[in-house]
């Protein structure tokens, strides 16, 4: 370009800036300072209210603090992991929770991507139907919570008048054993297929249109397009996902608060819930930590080892 | 690394290092003591806030006590926060954990005081009522359920034990039954009333024989099986040696057991396994249920035509509905329900001196009588006896009646780990998701397990 020298002479503020630093002056260390000045608040924000209460939780989980019992909190080293790992009632939540987990995991998987399917082979109307699917998803889970209670209620419930007129019989939602986990994984599944279905919309929306018409020429099935193109390019999308909702399903917490607390029993007590019992009820504060601990433990070991099936999926 | 890293990584690791030996500090156990006599007042506007659940008494509080109160002390408003009643406990708790509230009078069961006092949460106020409240006023049993700690092994009040609150609403469990489908006459005994539900709920379909507490939540269930303990003569525990496997599970509790799970549930509506006092009431209300069974405090609104189909004034629903004492079996023992007003020691000096004028206030004899007429029940003898209290409401009678039969749970630190213990298992027993002599056996042995626990250092906890 021959008029660039010129616009440089033109703009004073460009002049001023070519003008060398003032002696003495390092401007290496100004910007440093500068870029200093602006994470600190942040950075000092993570530390206050991230890594201080982890590494706290993390010593407390190694002695038998109570919060409001008092006094000095003695080390009990690993004595609270050694309770929780060989305790008979944590591995009942765990399995209660891991039967949570696969089953609204799938579920909602299973759901999301034949409706995200459905609706991108739409040309009208995308839009508009798509904001309607992710209604649920927006709602509080309290308020989620409160809306199938009624909804689900055996005697004065939506779902149970519809079961009436059908002529079918009433069930007991969610005062059974059987009924009220399947109960839960209904209800996660109402709110957060659409979550799916939003990530698998945006990888299938994705999908270069040049391969289907290639495939088109080579006359495929649809089937065919499906397996061979749809899929593999959407299914990384789709992993993440999951991801994402098996470890929000794992936290779960206030649906169970609000929908069953746990009952009939403690046949929908989740590892979450439990931990807020041994927290909040017996302020047993030193399992509690020791607990949220190990749960942390166990995402990251499992979401480090979903991630490297992810990077295998993806280098092949 | 330069220096200035140095210095800051070295300041980080101070502030944590002093953090945790401030946050691991030696705390005080003890109760601090309220004064004898009331501290001098601001006549600065001043906030007294209590904490409570959301129910009709909380918001009759309020409204009573900015009505009657601010009469004599006009810079003051009240405030009662209100949280729902499973976030109850927790909701004052972790307050006192983190040794700051926002309320000055927290309103405890009567089981929560020892886990209140031995933190030292709440003021030990017996000097002060030595000095400005008239104890002979009041059925001894009652000051000792609200305010005494260590709990009476007697349940009578121990004059040399120390006062931790005052009552400030009394309740128990009333019967409520539909006189025109049963009768006018209340059943007697437990058994006659399990077969006059079976013959009411057999005579009119769509209706269930029983409606009572079942829920998980709070101490719904465990209130359901402590009653039906008590009446057929089991015990919780025994206090002296804090036994509780091998007493609560004997003879007389695997048969309260039983008579809850194969006797008493058949009769409830189908779902009702996680049914609490609204649920209760609705039943009632919309007359779906024979004889049901709440918490007294909370059945105002089941004279109000609004919210009942049992008739359109609330003479009509007077008509059908009849409130009496539980019956009795082996022993005639009801549920002691109700709470105790409280000063939190972590208060600003101004509004604890205020929380103890008011409680001052609050407990005078016509005092009392006015907030019964506002919908309270009061715990004072002459009030309970009084036509104030007597003709406000149908079931007054039945708490004035009950009073000498009440029986409280356990009072001690452990209360809320125990009773949950408790709520879970029956509430399993009662869906059938545990067989009743399993799911005593399960509460004896794990309650046993936490109290023997507490008495030790160490992990679990669980």
């Amino acid at each position: 370009m021959s008029y660039s020298a010129p616009l440089t002479t033109d703009h004073p503020g460009q002049v001023a800036s070519a003008t060398p630093p003032a002696p003495g002056r390092s401007r290496r260390l100004g910007d440093r300072r500068l870029a200093v000045a602006f994470i600190s608040p942040a950075l000092l924000l993570l530390l206050a209210m991230s890594v201080f209460p982890l590494l706290w939780a993390l010593y407390l989980s190694f002695t038998d603090y109570s919060a409001t019992r008092g006094g000095p909190a003695e080390f009990v080293w690993f004595e609270n992991y050694t309770a929780i790992l060989t305790s008979p009632q944590v591995h009942l939540r765990a399995l209660t929770t891991l039967i949570y987990v696969v089953g609204a995991v799938t579920l909602q998987t299973v759901l999301g991507f034949a409706i995200a399917y459905l609706i991108s082979r739409r040309t009208h109307g995308r839009g508009l139907l798509t904001t309607l699917f992710l209604v649920p998803m927006m709602l509080s889970p309290v308020v989620v919570g409160l809306f199938w209670r009624f909804m689900l209620d055996a005697q004065f419930g939506v779902i149970n008048s519809v079961l009436g007129s059908l002529g079918l019989g009433q069930v007991e939602w969610l005062t059974r054993q059987r009924t009220a986990l399947i109960s839960l994984i209904l209800v996660d599944t109402w709110q957060w297929t659409p979550f799916i279905m939003l990530i698998a919309l945006a990888g299938l929306t994705a999908v270069p249109k040049y391969l289907y018409e290639a495939a088109s020429i080579d006359r495929a099935s649809e089937w065919f397009k499906f397996r061979t193109i749809t899929l593999p390019l959407v299914w990384p999308l789709l992993l993440i996902a999951v991801l994402f909702r098996a470890i929000e399903a794992f936290r779960l917490f206030d649906l169970v608060y609000i929908l069953t607390s746990g009952g009939p029993g403690v046949s929908t007590e989740t590892l979450s819930f439990h931990v807020y019992k041994v927290a909040f009820l017996g302020f047993n504060t030193g399992t509690a930590s020791a607990y949220g601990i190990l749960m942390v433990l166990v995402v990251i070991v499992l979401t480090q080892l979903y991630l490297r099936y992810l990077n295998k999926l993806k280098e092949d | 690394m330069s220096v200035p890293g140095r210095k800051v990584q070295l300041a980080t690791a101070a502030m944590l290092v002093a953090t945790t030996v401030a946050a691991c500090g030696g705390q005080d156990d003890s109760a601090p003591k309220a004064p004898a006599t009331i501290p001098e007042l601001t006549k600065d506007p001043l906030t007294l806030s209590f904490i409570w659940f959301d129910w009709p008494p909380a918001h009759a509080l309020e409204a009573f006590a900015n009505a009657e109160y601010t009469k004599e002390r006009s810079n003051v408003t009240i405030k009662v926060k209100t949280v729902p009643n499973a976030n109850w406990h927790d909701a004052m708790f972790t307050q006192f954990a983190a040794h700051k509230t926002d309320f000055d009078i927290p309103i405890l069961d009567s089981q929560h005081i020892g886990e209140a006092v031995t933190n030292g949460n709440i003021l030990d106020i017996t000097d002060f009522v030595k000095k400005n409240i008239d104890v002979k006023a009041y059925n001894p049993y009652l000051l000792a359920a609200y305010g005494q700690f260590p709990q009476a092994e007697t349940g009578k009040r121990d004059e040399n034990a120390s006062l931790y609150g005052l009552p400030l609403l009394g309740d128990t469990w009333t019967m409520i039954y539909r006189k025109d489908l049963i009768g006018d006459k209340p059943p007697q005994t437990w058994d006659e009333m399990i077969s006059v539900a079976e013959k009411c709920q057999a005579d009119h379909p769509g209706v269930s024989g029983l409606a009572f507490h079942q829920a998980n939540g709070s101490d719904a269930a465990a209130v359901t099986y402590n009653t039906v303990n008590g009446v057929y003569g089991g015990n919780l525990w025994d206090p002296k040696t804090r036994k509780i496997d091998g007493v609560l599970n004997d003879t007389a509790g695997q048969e309260a057991m039983d008579v809850l799970v194969n006797k008493m549930k058949p009769l409830t509506a189908k779902g009702s396994g996680n049914w609490f006092i609204d649920e209760v009431n609705a039943a009632v209300a919309q007359g779906k249920a024979c004889i049901a069974f709440n918490w007294i405090a909370a059945s105002g609104g089941l004279l109000d035509p609004k919210q009942s189909t049992l008739g359109t004034t609330r003479e009509q629903i007077l008509d059908k509905l009849g409130f009496a004492t539980l019956p009795s079996q082996k022993t005639n023992l009801v549920p002691l329900g109700g709470m105790g007003m409280h000063v939190s020691a972590y208060s600003p000096e101004a509004n604890q001196a205020e929380a103890l004028n008011f409680m001052k206030w609050f407990e005078q004899a016509d005092i009392q009588k006015k907030w019964a007429a506002a919908g309270g029940v009061p715990s004072r003898t002459d009030a309970l006896e009084s036509p104030e209290f007597l003709n406000a409401q149908p079931f007054n009678q039945v708490y004035t009646d009950s009073v000498p039969r009440m029986r409280d749970m356990w009072n001690v630190p452990e209360y809320a780990r125990l009773v949950d213990i408790e709520n879970t298992n029956v509430n399993a027993a009662l869906n059938g998701a545990k067989t009743p002599k399993d799911a005593l056996d399960d509460i004896a042995k794990e309650q046993q397990g936490v109290l023997n626990a507490s008495s030790r250092k160490g992990g679990g906890g669980l």
